[in-house]
């Protein structure tokens, strides 16, 4: 079992491989909410084309942080701990930074409920990061 | 409305905090929207419109005065414009103000720091703290790094450690994604 953190975390079925985590390429949607398909890495409908598609398997298994790799998404792999942290799509950051969108979230209140910025559409909202330290 | 995201590890850390306070607050332990909006400091507020539009990008600014004596900024200007935004629409002159992206390195901080509290609150304080350090050379002026991590490595976020970072900080020319402090009120 190998933890998966990108906004939250997940642990998927993987074989650790020196640091390479390895799962079976079924389990990819769980992992990553993407899945390979002939056209390349998709999800909804949105699909990213794969130039090398053998980079991405050691054997019948996925590479994980080669997948995250063609995502144009960094990794870093802690295979003694058990634990993969993939970056955000950076395209959703400069998306904020160049064309002013708000990027979505959701996140927990502090009783465990989650909630999307999209509930506040319609309101002028300030966003007020804040913290204990 | 005001919208709450505290970048901290646990809610109770948060709950002092957040005493008779009536905008929701939502906790992002992950530090994800300090990654999608490329936030490197708190507090940091941005203006959002109804259409989910970015207004005023990342900004430093105060609710109140009680840190005024150390920032040197002052909140009723920051105040005054939202007031102006909310009742006529204004916009701010620092309303198309860019925000620098953040670097490669600040992004993979973000990950080491992941991977180090996960580490952590899994009970292995020395895989966390090979991961918080590793965090904390990649982005070494991210206060939502190397400030955030200190709590989570016994060290006071008040106390020496937050001193060193402050000079290093100041050296390096008080980097920050977004409008500066001193141009809260702009």
């Amino acid at each position: 079992m190998v933890t998966v953190i990108t906004d939250a975390e997940r642990d998927v079925e993987a074989v650790l491989d020196g640091e390479h985590v390895l799962i079976d390429p079924t389990t990819l949607p769980d992992a990553l909410g993407w899945e390979l398909k002939p056209e390349g890495l998709c999800r909804e409908d949105v699909c990213v084309p794969v130039r090398d598609r053998a980079a991405l398997f050691v054997g019948e298994r996925l590479d994980l942080a080669a997948v995250t790799a063609a995502l144009h998404r960094p990794s870093v792999v802690d295979a003694g701990a058990g634990v993969i942290a993939v970056a955000l799509p950076s395209e959703e950051r400069r998306r904020a930074l160049h064309d002013r969108q708000a990027p979505p979230f959701t996140l927990p209140d502090l009783d465990g409920v989650p909630h999307s910025l999209d509930e506040w559409r319609g309101r002028k909202k300030l966003l007020f990061a804040f913290s204990s330290w | 409305m005001v919208i709450g995201i505290a970048i901290d590890e646990s809610v109770d850390d948060v709950r002092p905090w957040t005493d008779g306070i009536e905008f929701p607050v939502l906790i992002d332990q992950q530090h994800t929207v300090s990654e999608l909006y490329a936030i490197s400091n708190v507090p940091t507020v941005i203006w959002i419109d109804e259409d989910n539009r970015i207004v005023r990008p990342n900004g430093v600014a105060f609710g109140t005065d009680t840190v005024t004596a150390f920032t040197g900024i002052e909140s009723k200007p920051h105040l005054d414009l939202i007031r102006d935004w909310v009742r006529n629409g204004a916009m701010p002159e620092t309303a198309n103000a860019a925000v620098e992206d953040l670097s490669d390195d600040e992004v993979l901080a973000r990950l080491h720091f992941r991977v180090a509290a996960h580490a952590r609150r899994a009970g292995d304080t020395e895989t966390a703290a090979k991961h918080f350090a590793r965090a904390g050379e990649l982005a070494p002026h991210d206060w939502t790094i190397r400030r955030a991590a200190m709590p989570l490595t016994g060290e006071d976020p008040f106390g020496e450690a937050f001193f060193v970072m402050y000079q290093e900080w100041e050296e390096a020319g008080r980097p920050y994604h977004g409008i500066p402090g001193e141009q809260a009120g702009v």
